[in-house]
């Protein structure tokens, strides 16, 4: 028991390193190697932090979905305690990428906020699953909150898609994708620099998302245990 | 602000923000590991003494 707590331990031990490693990689490149936008500057540096938080956050949604649709079908603790955990760490990533948004809106835009297609959805993204995560805390019955969170869980990553195609299907201030676009590769549109300052940060974050993650998935399980050692106990 | 002054702000809030969220998930953390130790521990001894 306490061996494979040690090897559990390690293994978040060098996840977490290696999310470092590749965190600080990244902060250097973004910021000393890639050169500054020709139209935008280095204000456009913020990209480095923006693009892979809104991904972070989309992927952290669809362990949401999967997790939620999961539980629903099979009724695991597990799959609830991974879109529990996914949740809030997807409600950090969101609140992050609209505050970097807002920063860069200011400079580039002129306002620190403003009712766009994409950037409205985005927070009504946050919204969701702020609410997701006060629903939980709201009934007392952990099967029930269970099965009401994976509810709203599923129906918010909904939301996604339209924030996709926001920019394509109403007139915004919000600029059409850089990187994911349907008529050109990466490599055609963005310098090769900035291509790679964007990966690395993209590879910090999710490995930082990871370690952050299976934290959070242990917080979750300790708690099962505690709870049901307590319950047994009759405390 | 200048364009660095941005970029400052944007990273250091966001950097900011991650590592509180990532202290306060340690200490979550912790907090668990030492209740649950504490119940497994009291759980042992209340079972040894049963036998």
């Amino acid at each position: 028991m306490a061996q494979s707590t040690n090897a559990v331990k390690s293994r978040k031990g060098i996840l977490g390193g290696l999310a470092l490693t590749a965190v600080a990689a990244g902060l250097c490149w973004s910021l000393l190697v890639a050169p500054p936008d020709a139209y935008q500057g280095e204000v456009q540096r913020i990209m480095y932090l923006h693009l892979p938080s809104i991904l972070t956050a989309y992927l952290s949604y669809f362990l949401v979905f999967i997790g939620s649709g999961m539980y629903l079908w099979k009724r695991e603790d597990k799959d609830d305690l991974l879109a529990h955990a996914a949740a809030e760490l997807g409600v950090l990533f969101t609140a992050l990428t609209i505050i970097e948004g807002s920063i860069w809106g200011k400079p580039t835009w002129g306002v620190w906020w403003t009712w766009d297609a994409r950037l409205t959805l985005t927070a009504i993204l946050l919204l969701i699953y702020a609410g997701y995560l006060m629903l939980r805390s709201s009934i007392d019955d952990d099967q029930r909150a269970a099965s009401a969170a994976a509810i709203l869980g599923i129906i918010g990553f909904l939301d996604i898609p339209l924030i996709h195609m926001s920019v394509y299907w109403w007139r915004t201030l919000h600029q059409p994708p850089s990187i994911l676009r349907p008529d050109k590769a990466p490599w055609e549109n963005v310098h090769p620099a900035m291509l790679t300052a964007l990966a690395i940060s993209f590879v910090g974050f999710l490995l930082l998302y990871f370690y952050l993650l299976s934290l959070r998935y242990r917080v979750g399980e300790m708690r099962q245990e505690i709870k049901a050692l307590r319950l047994e106990r009759g405390v | 602000m200048g364009p660095w002054g941005y970029v400052s702000l944007a990273y250091g809030i966001v950097w900011g923000i991650i590592v509180v969220y990532w202290f306060l998930l340690k200490r979550r953390y912790r907090g668990a590991e030492t209740e649950l130790n504490r119940l497994r521990s009291s759980e042992a001894a209340a079972n040894h003494d049963k036998n």
